[in-house]
C-alpha cells in the first residue's frame, strides 16, 4: 500500500529528489516535501485555481496531480517569478496596480497569467479573463489584477481618471 | 483629525501608492497559519452529523482511540464549555442533540491528517433524527419545535439584546419613531411586500485554520486566521475562565475574511484537543466543504415592508418586519438584527417608522457577520420596494428616492440629525446615474438591442452603512522610533486584504511629514506585541484607528518637539520639523535629528535626556450610545458612508439569459486616502455583491441537509463574470471627526447592488423578482406571463 | 489525499491489462484525474490502487485517415483536442466541445477517456461525441471490442465497461467529417461551469443528429433525422430521448424550455 516512489522533477530551474507515497499530491510534495509554501490550498477540488503552477509548460491545479504523475517533470511556482532579489516585470505590474488584495490567489493567479504571457505577450482583456478564469479571487474583482497584466504588457491606457473624485 | 486639507496640500494622503503588504505575497513569502508548521504539531480532524436535528444518543469512540498516532479524541460529552459572542449558546462540540447539518460531534488529534481522517471515520454515532425546523417566519411562531429549549439559561448582553425564552426567538429589536398609525392614515398609497434572501458562505480564499496549544497552567498560544485578534482572546478566557495574560494570539498573514473570520471559531477546538493530548500543538484546517458548514455563513432574511406614500412622492410612514434566519446559533445574528434594524430603511427620511427584527433559531447552519453585516440581504429587498412603491405611484424611480434621501436636518430612524457633515447620498445618486445615462438609451444601445434581440434596462440604487459596534469602541496605535529615527508602528486591526494598513501608513507619514518609507507597520498580529482593538469589522478600522495614528503621531512629536526644545534651548512653538529634523523655525541651522534623539538624546559628556521616543494614540468613539430597548431611539452611528449603484443590464425577453453592461458605483468616503484601494474595496466588494445577486445561495433539502457544500455547486464570479464596464466615483464630503475626513468603505460596494440588477431586470424585460439570487431560470420564471412566458412553453 | 492508495504506472499495454485482471475491482484508471481525485477526495471512491494510463502508446495521439476516420487515444487531453489542425478542420464540434470544459488548468489535465468514462449525464465530450456517432473501443485481455458510445452509457456515472476493461480509442466514422455543426451549455456562471443544459447538433448530407447533456442519467442523442428535418421535428425526437429532472441546478421544466430553446436557435445558424 504505501510502496514509495521516487520523484525527481526541477521546480524553478533546481533540481529535487524524494521518496514519496503514491497518494501524495503534488501540491503537498511541493509544500511539505520541498518547503515551497507560496502555491496554496483553495479547495482541493480544482475548481478555484489557487494551487495552480506550471507543469511542463501547462498550467495544472496541483491538488489534483499526483506526485510520482510528476516524476521527471519541469515545474515553475511562484517562488521562482522573482530574480536576482527583484520582482519580475509581472509583480511589479501587480504591486503597482494593487493586483493584489489578501494575497491567497495570488500566486496561482500569476503563474496562470505567466502561461498565458509565454503564448500571447500582448493578450487582449478577454484573453487574460479567460486564462484566468479558473483562478477565483475573492477580493479584488479581478479588474485591478487584468489592468496589472495589462501593464506588464504596456498595454494600459494612462487614464487620469480611473476613479473620479467629485 | 479632523482638519480639512485640500488635496494639494497633501503629500502621502490621497495618492495610490503600493500597498505595503504586496511584495510578500507576490513572491510566495507571506506566511497564512495554513503555511505555520510547529514542532510536535498534530493534525485534527472532525466528525459532522449528516442531519439537520437529533438527539445523539451514543457516540463510539474506542475504535479510533486505538489507532496508532492518535493523540486525542473528544466529543462533546467531555467539553462543558460553551462559546458565544452576545449570546452564550454554542457548544464547543455537539452535546446530546446538533441543531444543524455540518455541526462537530467528535474531533481527533493524530500525527498526519490521514491518521485523524481515518480515526474520524472509526467513530460511530447513533443518532436519533428529530424533524428540523428550517423556515424563519414559521419557526417564529409560539409552539414552533424549539432549537434551544434552554433559551432562557443562557448568558447575554443585556444592554443590547432581548432574546424571548420558551421560543426560537433569539433577540427581538424594536424601533419606533413617530406615529406609524397615523402615517399611513395620511398616506395616499400603501405599498406592501414581501423580499427574501437565502443564506450565502463568506468564500474567503483560505478556509479558516487554527493552531492551538495549551500548556500546564494554562498557558495558552493560538496562530489562527482570524480577523480579531482581541475578540478571540477574550472570549477564549470567557468560555474558558482563564486570565487574559495567559493567553496570545498570534495572526499572520489572512486569506481574506468578510465576516466570516470575525469572532471565535475553530481556535477552543485544537485547544482543548491540545491539552487532552498533553500540550502539543494541535493544528486544524477546514476543507473547502467544511467552510459551508462547520462554520458559519451568512443569514437568511425575509423582509416584510409595508410603505405609506403621498402622491407627491413623499413617503409618510413605513412598518418593516425582518425575520432573521439565524441558523442553530446566535454568533453575530442577533447583532445583525439589531444593525439591519435601525439601518432598515435605508438612506432615507421616514417620519412615521417601525421596526420588528427577530433573530430566529432554526436547524441550518448558522449565520454570522458577513461585509455588509445585514445590509446586503435587507437592501435587496428595500431597493427592490422603492421601485414598487415609485411605480405604484406612477413615478421616476430616480426622481422618488431623491425626495426622499437623508439631508441636512432629516431626523434618522433613532433619531440622529443629519449634518453637512454625514455626506450626500443625494449626490451619490445622481453621480451614477450621469454616468449610466439613466432613464433613456443611446443610440448605440438601441443598436444593440435590434442586433441581439436582448432588451437593455437600467436602474439606479442608495445605500448607507454605519458601523455596527458597541458605543465604546476604542482602539490604540503606538509608534516607536527606531535608532535611525524611523519609526514602527503597532495597532491590532489585522491586514484581511482591504488594504487599510497602507492607508494607516498613509495617514501616519502624512501625520509626521516622514516619507512612507520611513513608517513600518507589520503586518502580523499578537495580542502579546500590540495594543488593544476590538475587532477588524464594520468599516470602523480606517476612521478609529486613523484617529489613534494621527493622536500617536501628534503624540511623538510631541515628545521629540520636548527634548529639541531643552537640546535647542528653545521654545517648543518656536520649533518645526521635516523627515529628519526638528529645527528652530527662524534658524532652521539650529536643529537637532530624530535619529539623535530616537533612543534618548546624549550630550557629547554622556549626559542623556529624553529616552526612547514612543507615541501613543487612543481613540475612542465620541458620542455613541446604546438604544433604547423599546423604541430604538438613540445614538448609534460612528459615521454614515452612503453610496449608489447604477447598472445596466441586457436580458433576453424570453429565455430570462441575461448581461451586466455597465456598473456605475458612487461613494462618499469623506476623503480618499489611497486611491487605489479605494477602488479596490469598490470594484472588489460589487463583484461580490454580484456574486451574492447572480449565483450565489445555499440550498437544502426537505430535511435540512446542504446540497451545495462546494464550488461545484455553490459559483462564485469568476473573472469572466465582470461587467462589461466599471465606472467608480469618489465623493468626498469630508467626515468631520475623519482622519483627514475619511470614512470606511470596506463594505459598502456590496451593499444593494443586487437591488440594481433586479430593478435594471424588471426595468428590461419586466421579469418582477423578489427572491435572490437571480439566476438565469428565476428570470425566465417572473418574465410577464402570456405568450413569452414560460407558461406557453412547455410542452 | 488523505485516502492512500498505490499508484501503478505500467509503460506498455499488456502490463496495463494485467494489472487491471489482477486487481480487478479494486483499481481505478487515472488519466487526467480532474475526476477520480475529487472522488478519492471526498471518500466516495476509495480504491486501492491507482493505474495510470497516460504512458500506454495505444492511448495516446490523434490519427485521421479517410478510410478509419478519427481515432483519438482515450489519453488525450481537451487542450490537444482543441489545437488539433485535423479536429479543427474535420470535426470542429468536438473541438469546441472540448474548449468549453472547465477551466484552461482543466482542460490541460482532463482526458476525452476520463469524461467519457466518469459518464456524468453532463459530459461535453459525451454530447458531442454523441452527435457524431463516435464508437468506443475498449480494451482487455480477453481482446478489443468496439460499440457504439450510444451503448456505452449505461445510466447515471455507469458504463458497459467492465472491471478488467479499459478504453483505449474514441473513433469517429470519416462519414461525419466536416458535418455542420452547432453546439451551446446553459451555464450558471459565464465562467466555468458544468453543463446545466448542452446541445450539440451535427449534420451531414444524410443525418442530422442533436446530442443533449444533462437531460437524463446519461448523454442521450436523437435517433438520426433527415438533414433537412424541421425544427418542430427535431424538437420533437430530442423531447423522445430526454428525461430531465429538478435538481439544484436547475429544473425540469427550464432544462425542456432550454432544449427547445437551443435547437431553434442552433439549427438555422449550423455552420
Amino acid at each position: 500500500m504505501n510502496t514509495k516512489h521516487t520523484v525527481a522533477v526541477t521546480v524553478n530551474g533546481k533540481k529535487y529528489t524524494r521518496e514519496v507515497v503514491g497518494h501524495r499530491t503534488l501540491l503537498r510534495f511541493l509544500r511539505e516535501d520541498l518547503g515551497l509554501t507560496g502555491t496554496k490550498e483553495g479547495c482541493g477540488a480544482g475548481e478555484c485555481g489557487a494551487c495552480t503552477v506550471i507543469l511542463n509548460g501547462k498550467t495544472v491545479n496541483s491538488c489534483l496531480v499526483l506526485a510520482p504523475e510528476a516524476d521527471g517533470a519541469t515545474i515553475e511556482t511562484v517562488e521562482g517569478e522573482a530574480k536576482n532579489g527583484k520582482l519580475s516585470n509581472l509583480q511589479e505590474a501587480f504591486h503597482r496596480n494593487h493586483g493584489v488584495q489578501c494575497g491567497f490567489c495570488t500566486p496561482g493567479m500569476l503563474m496562470s497569467v505567466k502561461a498565458l504571457l509565454k503564448e500571447h505577450p500582448k493578450p487582449t482583456v478577454d484573453q487574460i479573463k479567460e486564462a484566468i478564469e479558473g483562478n477565483f479571487c475573492r477580493c479584488t474583482g479581478y479588474q485591478q489584477i487584468i489592468e496589472s497584466v495589462l501593464d506588464a504588457t504596456g498595454q494600459l491606457k494612462p487614464k487620469t481618471e480611473e476613479m473620479r473624485r467629485v | 483629525m479632523f482638519e480639512n486639507i485640500p488635496h494639494e496640500e497633501l503629500k502621502v494622503v490621497g495618492k495610490g501608492i503600493e500597498r505595503i503588504d504586496t511584495v510578500e505575497k507576490l513572491t510566495g513569502a507571506a506566511l497564512y497559519t495554513g503555511d505555520w508548521v510547529v514542532p510536535g504539531m498534530l493534525h485534527a480532524k472532525v466528525k459532522r452529523s449528516p442531519h439537520a436535528k437529533a438527539r445523539i444518543k451514543r457516540i463510539d469512540t474506542s475504535k479510533a482511540e486505538k489507532l496508532p498516532g492518535v493523540h486525542a479524541v473528544l466529543t462533546g460529552k467531555e467539553l462543558d464549555y460553551r462559546v458565544g459572542l452576545y449570546l452564550v449558546d454554542k457548544h464547543i462540540l455537539a452535546k446530546d442533540v446538533v441543531r444543524h447539518f455540518g455541526e462537530a460531534v467528535a474531533a481527533v488529534a493524530a500525527e498526519t491528517p490521514a491518521i485523524a481522517q481515518q480515526a474520524v471515520d472509526l467513530i460511530q454515532v447513533d443518532y436519533e433524527v428529530m424533524e428540523p425546523v428550517l423556515e424563519p417566519k414559521s419557526a417564529a411562531k409560539k409552539g414552533a419545535p424549539l432549537v434551544h429549549p434552554d433559551l432562557g439559561t443562557y448568558e447575554y448582553v443585556k444592554e443590547v439584546f432581548t432574546p424571548i425564552p420558551g421560543t426560537n426567538i433569539a433577540n427581538h429589536t424594536k424601533l419606533r419613531k413617530g406615529d406609524v398609525e397615523k402615517g399611513f392614515k395620511e398616506a395616499d398609497v400603501i405599498v406592501e411586500r414581501e423580499y427574501t434572501n437565502p443564506n450565502v458562505q463568506h468564500v474567503p480564499m483560505e478556509t479558516h485554520v487554527a493552531i492551538g496549544q495549551w500548556l500546564l497552567g494554562d498557558r495558552i498560544s493560538i496562530i489562527t486566521s482570524a480577523q480579531s485578534p482581541f475578540t478571540v482572546r477574550n472570549l477564549f478566557a470567557h468560555s474558558f475562565k482563564i486570565p487574559h495574560c495567559n493567553i496570545r494570539v498570534y495572526i499572520p498573514s489572512v486569506g481574506g475574511g468578510f465576516g466570516g473570520k470575525a469572532g471565535i471559531h475553530l481556535e477552543p477546538l485544537c485547544c482543548v484537543l491540545s491539552r487532552q493530548a498533553g500540550g502539543r500543538p494541535v493544528k486544524i484546517q477546514a476543507t473547502r466543504e467544511e467552510e459551508f458548514s462547520l462554520l458559519p455563513c451568512r443569514s437568511g432574511l425575509v423582509y416584510h415592508i409595508k410603505t405609506g406614500v403621498k402622491k407627491n412622492g413623499k413617503i409618510v410612514a413605513q412598518q418593516m418586519t425582518m425575520y432573521w434566519d439565524a441558523g442553530a446559533y446566535a454568533d453575530y445574528a442577533v447583532n445583525v438584527t439589531r444593525a439591519s434594524g435601525y439601518s432598515a430603511a435605508g438612506p432615507y427620511e421616514i417620519p412615521n417608522a417601525w421596526v420588528d427584527a427577530y433573530t430566529v433559531y432554526t436547524n441550518k447552519p448558522f449565520g454570522t457577520a458577513y461585509r455588509g453585516f445585514g445590509h446586503v440581504e435587507f437592501s435587496w429587498g428595500l431597493e427592490r420596494h422603492m421601485d414598487l412603491c415609485a411605480r405604484t405611484l406612477g413615478m421616476d424611480p430616480l426622481k422618488f428616492r431623491l425626495a426622499n434621501t437623508l439631508k441636512p436636518g432629516s431626523v434618522t430612524l433613532t433619531g440622529e440629525v443629519i449634518t453637512e457633515h454625514t455626506g450626500n447620498v443625494g449626490r451619490c445618486l445622481e453621480e451614477v446615474a450621469k454616468a449610466i445615462g439613466y432613464g433613456k438609451l443611446t443610440p448605440a444601445e438601441k443598436a444593440r438591442e435590434k442586433k441581439t434581440g436582448m432588451k437593455i434596462g437600467k436602474a439606479v440604487v442608495a445605500l448607507h452603512k454605519a458601523p455596527a459596534m458597541p458605543p465604546f469602541t476604542g482602539t490604540v496605535v503606538i509608534l516607536k522610533m527606531n535608532e535611525d529615527g524611523t519609526v514602527t508602528a503597532n495597532l491590532s486591526l489585522t491586514e484581511i486584504g482591504a488594504g487599510t494598513y497602507t492607508s494607516i501608513v498613509q495617514i501616519i507619514a502624512e501625520a509626521l511629514g516622514f516619507p512612507v518609507e520611513k513608517v513600518r507597520l507589520p503586518i502580523e498580529n499578537d495580542t502579546d506585541r500590540d495594543p488593544y482593538d476590538w475587532q477588524t469589522v464594520a468599516s470602523k478600522g480606517l476612521l478609529l484607528s486613523g484617529n489613534a495614528a494621527i493622536l500617536a503621531a501628534h503624540d511623538l512629536l510631541g515628545k521629540a518637539y520636548e527634548v529639541a526644545a531643552q537640546v535647542l534651548r528653545a521654545n517648543p512653538c518656536d520649533l518645526d520639523h521635516d523627515d529628519e529634523k526638528v529645527f528652530l523655525r527662524h534658524h532652521p541651522a539650529k536643529c537637532v535629528t530624530f535619529k539623535a534623539m530616537a533612543v534618548g538624546y546624549a550630550y557629547p559628556d554622556g549626559n542623556a535626556i529624553g529616552g526612547p521616543l514612543v507615541g501613543v494614540g487612543r481613540y475612542v468613539a465620541q458620542g455613541l450610545s446604546n438604544l433604547d430597548k423599546e423604541t430604538g431611539q438613540g445614538n448609534p452611528a460612528l459615521d454614515w458612508t452612503y453610496g449608489a449603484h447604477g447598472l445596466v443590464v441586457e436580458a433576453h425577453p424570453r429565455t430570462g439569459e441575461y448581461n451586466i453592461i455597465k456598473v456605475a458605483s458612487a461613494f462618499d468616503v469623506g476623503k480618499v486616502i489611497n486611491v487605489k484601494s479605494v477602488r479596490g474595496q469598490i470594484i472588489g466588494g460589487m463583484l461580490q455583491g454580484l456574486g451574492t445577486a447572480m449565483c450565489e445561495g445555499y440550498r437544502y433539502a426537505p430535511d435540512g441537509r446542504l446540497l451545495n457544500p462546494n464550488f461545484t455547486d455553490n459559483k462564485i464570479p469568476t473573472s469572466l463574470d465582470l461587467p462589461e464596464e466599471i465606472d467608480c466615483i469618489a465623493v468626498e464630503t469630508p467626515q468631520i471627526d475623519g482622519p483627514f475626513g475619511a470614512r470606511g468603505v470596506g463594505e459598502h460596494s456590496m451593499i444593494a447592488i443586487g437591488a440594481a440588477l433586479g430593478n435594471a431586470l424588471q426595468n428590461a424585460v419586466g421579469a418582477d423578482l423578489t427572491h435572490l439570487p437571480i439566476r438565469q431560470e428565476d428570470v425566465w420564471r417572473a418574465l410577464p406571463k402570456g405568450g413569452k412566458g414560460p407558461e406557453g412553453k412547455i410542452p | 489525499m488523505l485516502h492512500e492508495f498505490s499508484y501503478l504506472a505500467p509503460r506498455e499495454r499488456k502490463d496495463l491489462l494485467q494489472l487491471l485482471k489482477k486487481h480487478s475491482g479494486q483499481a481505478r484508471l487515472l488519466a487526467g484525474g480532474t475526476d477520480l481525485l475529487c472522488d478519492i477526495r471526498l471518500g466516495t471512491d476509495k480504491p486501492a490502487y491507482l493505474i495510470d494510463v497516460k504512458h500506454i502508446p495505444e492511448m495516446q495521439g490523434i490519427t485521421w485517415s479517410e478510410r478509419d476516420g478519427l481515432a483519438i487515444g482515450a489519453t488525450v487531453t481537451c487542450i490537444e483536442i482543441m489545437r488539433h489542425p485535423v479536429i479543427a478542420k474535420k470535426f470542429p464540434l468536438l473541438a469546441h466541445a472540448a474548449g468549453h470544459i472547465g477551466s484552461a488548468q482543466l482542460r490541460n489535465r482532463a482526458t476525452i477517456g476520463g469524461n467519457l468514462c466518469t459518464a456524468s449525464p453532463c459530459a461535453d465530450l459525451g454530447c458531442s461525441s454523441l452527435a457524431l456517432g463516435a464508437r468506443v473501443e475498449l480494451a482487455s485481455v480477453r481482446g478489443t471490442r468496439v460499440i457504439p458510445m450510444k451503448e456505452f452509457f449505461t445510466g447515471v456515472k455507469a458504463t458497459q465497461l467492465k472491471d478488467d476493461e479499459v478504453v483505449q480509442r474514441v473513433l469517429y466514422p470519416a462519414e461525419a467529417a466536416g458535418a455542420a455543426w452547432g453546439m451551446e451549455k446553459l451555464k450558471r456562471i459565464k465562467g466555468h461551469d458544468l453543463a446545466v443544459v448542452s446541445v450539440a447538433i451535427a449534420r451531414t448530407a444524410t443525418w442530422l443528429r442533436v446530442g443533449i447533456g444533462s437531460c437524463a442519467p446519461t448523454p442521450v442523442v436523437t435517433a438520426d433525422l433527415p438533414p433537412q428535418a424541421t425544427a418542430a421535428a427535431v424538437v420533437a425526437a430530442a423531447f423522445k430521448v430526454v428525461n430531465p429532472i429538478d435538481d439544484v441546478r436547475a429544473s425540469r421544466d427550464f432544462r425542456l424550455f432550454m432544449v427547445e430553446e437551443f435547437i431553434r436557435k442552433l439549427l438555422p445558424a449550423l455552420a
